[in-house]
């Protein structure tokens, strides 16, 4: 069972941005962008735990809640897919453009609690998003963690996002394997052709001490725990990140709930067991 | 202590020195809270239509301004005049408690409502009657009393009983010292004309009753989804939060939102976490009567009864309470 | 009334028990006195729960577009403004005839002031009537309150409606109850197009009514309903009642709702046209 801490950090006004500049933009696949941004005094908007949220808004257009997906000394950045009024106009920014940010808001991944066991981390699509955070922070403290299986999986080979991750620094990792699964094969690709659930269930890892960690579509969660479960995980030993629209990010504005539970506040992060004492919105 | 009810409009006149004093009155027929204008407020008779929750959390709030173009700007808009609100009820003084809750005491603290309240002076007077609807005893609450309230004016007759229930009323007290002599006032005698079966057992229950769709469709059928509800409850806390803009200069803001409206929970990408009435309003009774208890540990309805005096479509939250009793003690 | 009452319970009895219809919209008592709501009967025992009396006052017509696709029939007690109601959403093509079994009830008028202005006390589509047909009223004048309003100077009017826009809380009860406000997705719900500002201020509010009052000034059935909702009491069908008369003088005699095929006068493109194109 995971002990998962559901407080979270944020500073000064929580609900007003501080004006920030994007610095680096990077394409990761056909609608997902990798933003990074810094303050305009060159440093770092906040710092935020792995799986823990910022509120990105482009002043005149709105405001959105995204994964932290990587952090750096001066800079902090999210993946953002493009599918609605401010994702589109963000895909539209450029290097040097000013953006609003807030936060962090929600729990995080317990880092602390994974530390001594195997983790299998698991991405579908831009869920790989904030599985990531976890794996660079992992990565940093790597001797405290056991084996590292990382899978990603994409509609193809071309839509797996964070490639240099994914294809070089993680498989160089001490102790990692990294596991490729796409959903159609392409002519530049001779690896696993299988659904998430599928594959999971035959790399069968056997789920002694080893804990999960899994975000993507809901319909993957769902099926890959049933597999899990078949490979003996227990609901309590699988983690992941739950997405839904907010607006304040405080636990205030009442959006978010499921039950008495504010995914912006008490989550995004979960396990499976929590999940599963919430109403079934 | 005690103040003589004929000198009711000298006190107002020292509230309303330098501050923004809000009493009950008609604002074009609706029974509100309005600026004070000399006039004797209408304390007596039914409640106000609209609660008083819009002077500490407006319906629409400007949050910051910003400038966009070759530099961008967002500053920080502070709008927190020096406020007393006078003749609140004991339901109303106890939502404003509930929304303390959320916005000051549990996690972070909202600054933009903190201001407010701090800024806020709250004078509450013992209800004359309760309306066709109310059930704030049920609620736990006494028509009698506000201990949340800076300072209350009890009782019935022609004196009011007044006490300060914290410092700031105290020191407001001191100013009324030429009106106010020795002397008891007899209790209120308001009582609540509904008493639905509320406790908090029943808060604890009513979770169970989640996954009955046979009673949530029953209950719920009837609602035409719109926010009559939450906008005319004094309790009700749910914003949304928008930007407005003129060339490359404007505001963002948040407003007054309802869970019960179909774009409450829309995302982004499409999907809707709880698109049909049913789904909404049973998160709304539940929010009332249950999950607000688990966090905050009393219940978001406090029986003014508002909702249902307003409903459309005569949906009644005290009747809902009857209902679950019933089906949860079987 | 009791007679409508009684052949009610026993039609709607009998329609659930063979299984006719799937359930039957009416209304019951809601508790306090004087007091009914919609009610969505299921089951035959439960026929006796319907009511028919003078505070049967909501409309029950909006409640088919909760339930576009109905697993069976839905059989609908329908007064005269209940089946204007229903002949706007067939003729907006929202509903389908086939889907609805109409019990239709002759109506007096109930607690509802609107009712002194009724001219359709009874069901104009059915297909069974309770009772005996009520008798009908012609002696009143349908825009008197228009033509108060009309009476007013520009500047009265203008600060007249300044202070109802004021006065709204844009809660959308009178959008929500209305049955020709029947769009799949209102306009003021398309939070991505900005079209509907989320402020509560009277310029919005304003935007809000004006737009609602278009959309719908040509195919009102005059139930009264938005304005019976309104929590803050707008005279709403001064609005819808202003652009009725502007219709009935432009193009004769002019009531929405009275069959199934109707196409508004905003929504009617006429070679004969009155006013000429462009």
């Amino acid at each position: 069972m995971i002990e998962i801490n559901h407080s979270c950090t944020c500073n000064g006004n929580p609900l007003v941005p501080q004006v920030c500049r994007i610095t680096d933009i990077r394409s990761e696949t056909g609608d997902v962008k990798t933003f990074r941004a810094q303050t305009l005094d060159g440093k770092r908007p906040f710092l935020p735990m792995p799986g823990q949220l910022g509120m990105w808004s482009m002043p005149g257009i709105g405001e959105a809640m995204f994964s932290i997906t990587a952090f750096g000394e001066d800079w902090i950045e999210s993946s953002i897919k493009s599918v609605g009024e401010l994702t589109e106009a963000m895909h539209e920014l450029s290097v040097g453009d000013f953006v609003g940010l807030r936060g962090p808001y929600g729990n995080g991944f317990p880092a602390d609690a994974l530390k001594g066991s195997d983790i299998l981390f698991i991405g579908g699509g831009i869920g790989a998003a904030p599985v990531r955070s976890l794996i660079r922070w992992c990565a940093l403290h790597r001797e405290q963690y056991g084996r590292f299986d990382i899978v990603c999986g994409a509609r193809t080979i071309d839509d797996v996002p964070f490639r240099e991750d994914f294809f070089e620094n993680w498989p160089s990792m001490d102790n990692t394997e990294v596991h490729i699964t796409v959903d159609r094969k392409t002519d530049n690709w001779d690896g696993s052709v299988a659904f998430i659930p599928d594959y999971v269930e035959t790399l069968a890892l056997p789920p002694e001490n080893r804990k999960v960690v899994m975000c993507g579509p809901s319909i993957m969660i769902r099926l890959t725990t049933e597999r899990l479960a078949k490979l003996g995980f227990a609901r309590g030993d699988i983690i992941t990140s739950m997405e839904t629209r907010m607006k304040c990010g405080i636990g205030k504005c009442g959006r978010c709930n499921i039950g008495s539970k504010y995914v912006c506040l008490d989550g995004p992060v979960f396990t499976l067991t929590e999940l599963d004492e919430l109403p079934a919105e | 202590m005690r103040l003589k009810k004929e000198d009711l409009n000298k006190i107002l006149a020292l509230l309303a020195k330098n501050r923004e004093l809000f009493v009950p009155g008609q604002v074009r027929g609706i029974k509100q809270f309005k600026l004070w204008d000399g006039e004797t407020p209408e304390l007596d008779g039914e409640n106000t239509v609209l609660p008083p929750k819009d002077i500490l959390f407006p319906k629409t709030e400007k949050m910051y301004a910003y400038k966009t173009g070759t530099e961008t700007e967002i500053s920080e808009i502070v709008d927190a005049p020096e406020r007393v609100i006078f003749g609140i009820r004991a339901c109303d003084m106890h939502s404003i408690e509930c929304m303390d809750s959320v916005f000051i005491r549990e996690g972070y603290e909202d600054s933009f409502y903190a201001r407010r309240r701090a800024k806020s002076l709250i004078v509450a007077v013992a209800c004359p009657g309760a309306g066709v609807n109310c059930f704030c005893e049920s609620m736990g609450l006494d028509p009698d009393a506000a201990p949340g309230a800076d300072i209350f004016l009890s009782g019935g007759g022609e004196f009011y009983g007044v006490t300060a229930n914290t410092e700031k009323g105290e020191t407001e007290l001191k100013k009324w010292t030429q009106y106010l002599t020795d002397g008891d006032v007899p209790k209120g005698e308001a009582h609540c004309s509904l008493a639905p079966a509320m406790s908090p057992e029943l808060s604890e229950k009513l979770t169970g009753l989640f996954d009955d769709d046979e009673f949530w469709q029953e209950v719920t059928e009837p609602c035409l989804q719109c926010g009559t509800c939450s906008f005319v409850c004094p309790t009700c806390y749910c914003f949304d939060i928008n930007q407005s803009s003129v060339g490359d200069e404007g505001v963002a803001f948040r407003c007054w939102d309802s869970c019960m409206f179909s774009d409450y929970n829309q995302n982004a990408g499409g999907h809707n976490t709880r698109p049909t009435k049913k789904q909404r309003l049973r998160n709304r009774y539940l929010h009332k009567l249950a999950y607000f208890n688990e966090r905050h540990g009393m219940e978001l309805c406090v029986g003014c009864g508002r909702c249902i005096n307003k409903c459309p479509a005569h949906l009644d939250i005290a009747e809902f309470i009857d209902k679950a009793a019933e089906v949860c003690h079987d | 009334m009791s007679d409508i009452q009684s052949a009610l319970h026993k039609r709607a009895r009998a329609l659930l028990e063979n299984g006719d219809v799937e359930y039957v919209i009416g209304w019951e008592n809601a508790r306090g006195e004087n007091k009914t709501r919609p009610a969505f009967i299921r089951r035959a025992e439960d026929a006796e729960r319907l009511v028919w009396n003078r505070w049967c006052v909501n409309s029950t017509a909006k409640y088919l577009l909760h339930d576009r696709w109905p697993k069976g029939k839905i059989a609908i007690c329908a007064r005269g403004c209940d089946t204007r109601a229903i002949n706007r959403m067939l003729s907006d093509g929202q509903v389908k005839r086939e889907n609805i079994y109409i019990l239709g009830i002759p109506c007096a008028g109930v607690e509802n002031q609107i009712c002194r202005r009724c001219a359709h006390r009874n069901p104009l589509v059915y297909d069974e009537l309770l009772g005996e047909p009520a008798e009908e009223k012609t002696d009143f004048d349908r825009f008197e309150k228009v033509k108060e309003m009309q009476a007013m100077t520009l500047e009265q009017r203008r600060q007249m409606w300044e202070d109802e826009f004021t006065k709204c809380i844009r809660c959308y009860a009178c959008r929500n109850v209305c049955p020709a406000c029947n769009c799949r997705e209102c306009y003021a719900d398309q939070y991505r197009t900005g079209w509907q500002g989320k402020q509560f201020n009277a310029v919005e509010n304003r935007v809000y009514g004006l737009t609602r009052a278009y959309h719908v000034g040509d195919r009102c059935i005059e139930c009264g309903e938005c304005e019976r909702v309104c929590p803050m009491d707008l005279p709403i069908m001064l609005q819808t009642g202003r652009m009725l008369m502007e219709c009935n003088e432009l193009f004769g005699q002019y009531e929405c709702g009275l069959s199934d095929d109707e196409t508004p006068a905003l929504g009617t493109y006429n070679l004969n046209d009155a006013d000429s194109f462009g």
